[in-house]
């Protein structure tokens, strides 16, 4: 019932966002009309690196205190996490091709979603690969925490080996002295927006996930 | 029930002493690493049949012939504990952190012994010329820690795990991710005739130093029933 007025009030805000999006953004100076992807783009991406964090921390959680609940939430903000990295990496080789003229050049955004989805997509494949659910939440919360420390490594190495052609993280590195206000209050409501949405879809999946095993959240 | 209380590096002592007589009985791990190195190294070396190679291009193909070898072998620690039915005993009589020790360094071992034979093929069979030698050992002894370090920490994970060999070369690979790419990057200089700088150096030693801090922290919570 709750969540449902939370759904109502999302939809209406992300629905605002892309009016905004497609009628109040001024195209910009060498991407025109393109630069609309980023609005999609930036939040998808920020939500898959949200989903990483928290399902390392709910991770670390779960060793701490042993509840299945914060496996729960580790799982299922991994899953969240992969569709959503899934979205970014798509629509920013799609970006890539408009803008670079090749959806994949091995940039080190890139790159490093890349080895995102890679760590996602092994982390699922871990845990569909054990079937005791005990054992299957500590090993897949011990490699979640292992594949969290490889992040800082990856961030000094990755820039060293290969050239950047992607635009500095708040966009418009084309006209970067003047992103126009309205470009950045567009950009954060996306951001809120889908920050919402992630909040939205990792508490249903997490409560889908308590009903049917007859196990209360708070055992 | 023996009631000797071994000291901690004795422990550490007696699983690598364990380990590795149980592996000269069979020469499992051994047989797989050797015959998978050859026939990995080969088959690259025929595929690019005698065209130069660029330095980056070698030193690529040293690290995926190497990586990819030691998936082959490196589970086999845990894997064949829990074949042969002896985890339990293991988990009896000695505590978590000296059987992470000991299987660190049992599979630190094998890697230094397939080095040993891959990089004189690779040598023969791909023609380069390295004049660092110790810079290149210093490589790639890092790198073979950093290999070690990772896969006995994702052995132990998949011993219960279904497809365990298939499962573990996926779990594997993006944690030594920063690893392999700064050692392809530093092994490429070095083929090159330069030097790496010292801060490539410092940061694989860093990476080695994180990833078996976090298996000492991390480790007894595989290893705890």
């Amino acid at each position: 019932m709750n969540r449902k007025v939370i759904a109502v009030v999302i939809a209406i805000w992300i629905a605002g966002v892309m009016y905004a999006v497609f009628n109040l953004v001024p195209p910009v100076e060498g991407l025109g009309n393109l630069v609309r992807l980023a609005f999609f783009h930036i939040p998808v991406a920020w939500v898959s690196v949200l989903a990483f964090l928290v399902s390392a921390v709910t991770a670390g959680q779960y060793l701490r205190t042993r509840q299945l609940k914060y496996d729960w939430v580790s799982a299922s903000s991994a899953k969240l996490g992969l569709l959503f990295c899934l979205l970014a990496t798509v629509s920013g080789a799609v970006f890539a091709k408009l803008t670079w003229g090749a959806y994949w050049n091995w940039d080190p955004r890139q790159t490093t979603i890349f080895i995102l989805f890679l760590l996602y997509g092994a982390y699922l494949a871990l845990r569909s690969a054990i079937e005791e659910e005990e054992r299957r939440a500590a090993v897949a919360a011990v490699y979640a925490l292992l594949a969290f420390l490889t992040v800082p490594f990856l961030v000094f190495i990755i820039p060293r080996m290969y050239f950047s052609l992607h635009p500095e993280p708040v966009l418009n590195s084309v006209g970067k002295i003047d992103m126009e206000p309205v470009m950045l209050y567009v950009l954060l409501a996306a951001l809120a927006g889908c920050t919402a949405l992630f909040g939205l879809l990792l508490s249903s999946s997490v409560a889908g996930k308590t009903i049917p095993s007859g196990k209360g959240m708070d055992e | 029930m023996p009631t000797v209380k071994l000291s901690f590096s004795s422990a550490v002592w007696a699983v690598l002493v364990k380990d590795t007589v149980c592996e000269s009985r069979t020469r499992y791990a051994v047989g797989i690493l050797v015959m998978f190195g050859l026939t990995s190294l080969s088959s690259v070396s025929m595929a690019v049949a005698g065209a130069a190679l660029s330095p980056e291009f070698a030193a690529a193909l040293l690290w995926v012939v190497l990586f990819f070898c030691a998936m082959a072998g490196l589970a086999r620690v845990f894997v064949q504990e829990h074949e042969t039915g002896t985890l339990l005993g293991l988990r009896l009589y000695a505590p978590g952190q000296a059987v992470f020790y000991g299987k660190l360094l049992f599979n630190q071992i094998l890697l230094a012994g397939l080095s040993c034979l891959i990089v004189p093929l690779f040598i023969v069979f791909l023609n380069v010329n390295i004049n660092e030698w110790v810079l290149f050992t210093l490589i790639l002894a890092l790198g073979d820690a950093g290999i070690a370090a990772v896969s006995t920490l994702t052995a132990a994970m998949v011993i219960y795990a279904q497809a365990k060999q298939a499962i573990f070369t996926v779990l594997t690979f993006p944690v030594f991710l920063p690893q392999f790419l700064s050692a392809i990057y530093a092994t490429a200089k070095v083929l090159s005739g330069s030097a790496p700088a010292m801060e490539e150096l410092v940061f694989m030693f860093g990476y080695d130093a994180a990833v078996v801090a976090a298996g000492v922290l991390l480790f007894d919570y595989l290893w705890q029933e």
